[in-house]
């Protein structure tokens, strides 16, 4: 429960919801009383104030997400994959080195024939497998639910490639030119989306719900997850909606309609 | 022994040039770097000991703890600090004589911030960018009530 140095969850009381870390602070509130867990001799775990008060119950002001609604995602277009592309410079070319923020991806249930495309993307988890493996804390996220790569700090082990059970990290492995100025990338390093994390700063949507918008499907939807007066929030709250593999618990910040 | 005296006379050769070479050399010249327009965010002299302490804390602010908004992050560097070439084109700050790689060669330092960095500003327009150029400068301009702070002239120079 080393909150301090993983400080993005606790960090101005974001958010912490089911997942693993709720379950192993359980454990921890049952032992509140001692607030302190002895595991052998001098090994001791002291659980902070914040988990024991249940404060972590408290949800963050900001939680950036999205709603894909998979039934207005027209298949063949691949208007977000190219508009991520071009604003964040990488390359067209689905080579195998080459790096992949968004993909589109068509399912199909065999036994009926029912068919599907929709974008994946990094799901800006709230236990991301990412940020859980990360030996040198490069994995990160934000405060407002964005999940990040540092990149000064990522040393190119490519764990976070192996966790990640979407498939959303990729790896640099060549040296990259013509870098855009607010998309920093180079060679020996994790990547994966990025929310456009500073278009979002500026009030902007991300470049690929913006392509949505603008090919007409209106397929993608962004917003703040916490704000219960948001758009994205009253459309979650109205309407059926799924996270791609809930059952890992790790609270994607990606929802999916009609998959 | 001959052997011996052969060895001592190759290197009193090679020390004789060596001096020789030392007295003829010229001293290696200062850098000129390059100036950009306006003041900087920080007077010259702050900038030239500490500017690498500085992005290396601000980075940590501004990935990690979304403090996107600071003076000190490394495109305001680049937009004030680039050169254009006649045809209008920027001229990235790390090509040889411009304003990072003049110093960074002079002194021998290694400079990697643009094995991933932009070493051009955004072009306006292009791609889809959040700023023109000049309002990337103006954002990072030191504010006029800050100047006073750092000496009569105000920040210093717009090196």
């Amino acid at each position: 429960m080393n909150d301090k140095e993983r400080d993005e969850p606790s960090r101005d009381g974001a958010e912490i919801e089911e997942g693993p870390d709720s379950v192993r602070r359980g454990l921890l509130k049952m032992a509140g009383a001692v607030a302190a867990l002895t595991l052998a001799p001098g090994v001791t775990v002291f659980a902070r104030d914040l988990v024991l008060k249940g404060q972590h119950k408290a949800k963050g002001p900001v939680r950036y997400g999205l709603l894909i609604d998979a039934r207005a995602c027209k298949t063949g277009c691949d208007a977000c994959v190219r508009a991520c592309q071009d604003y964040n410079g990488l390359s067209h070319d689905p080579g195998p080195d080459n790096a992949q923020w968004i993909r589109k991806v068509t399912i199909t249930d065999e036994k009926t024939g029912f068919t599907r495309s929709f974008p994946m993307m990094c799901q800006h988890c709230a236990h991301g497998a990412c940020v859980d493996v990360c030996p040198t804390g490069a994995s990160f996220r934000r405060p407002d639910g964005i999940v990040l790569v540092d990149k000064h700090r990522c040393i190119g082990c490519r764990y976070c490639l192996m966790a990640c059970p979407y498939k959303a990290r990729s790896f640099v492995g060549r040296v990259v030119k013509d870098q855009r100025p607010w998309a920093p990338r180079g060679k020996g390093t994790a990547e994966g989306c990025t929310m456009c994390v500073e278009r979002v700063e500026a009030g902007k949507l991300p470049a690929c719900v913006a392509a949505c918008q603008k090919a007409g499907h209106k397929a993608m939807m962004f917003g703040n997850l916490h704000d219960p007066k948001s758009a994205i929030a009253v459309r979650l709250s109205e309407v059926a909606t799924t996270t791609i593999r809930a059952d890992l618990g790790m609270a994607p910040g990606v929802h999916y309609r009609g998959i | 022994m001959r052997a011996r005296a052969g060895v001592l006379a190759v290197l009193s050769v090679i020390l004789a040039l060596g001096l020789v070479w030392a007295a003829h050399r010229r001293p290696v010249a200062m850098p000129v770097v390059p100036r950009a327009p306006g003041h900087c965010v920080l007077p010259t002299a702050v900038m030239l000991r500490t500017h690498m302490m500085l992005l290396r804390s601000v980075r940590e602010e501004i990935v990690r703890h979304d403090a996107r908004d600071t003076r000190f992050r490394l495109t305001g560097c680049v937009a004030c600090h680039v050169e254009h070439t006649a045809s209008g084109q920027p001229i990235p700050v790390n090509a040889p004589g411009q304003f990072c790689a003049t110093c960074h060669t002079y002194v021998g330092v290694h400079l990697d911030c643009f094995a991933c960095h932009a070493a051009v500003p955004e072009t306006p327009g292009k791609f889809g960018g959040l700023r023109g150029q000049g309002a990337v400068q103006a954002a990072f301009r030191i504010p006029r009530a800050l100047r006073g702070r750092f000496g009569a002239s105000g920040a210093g120079g717009g090196r």
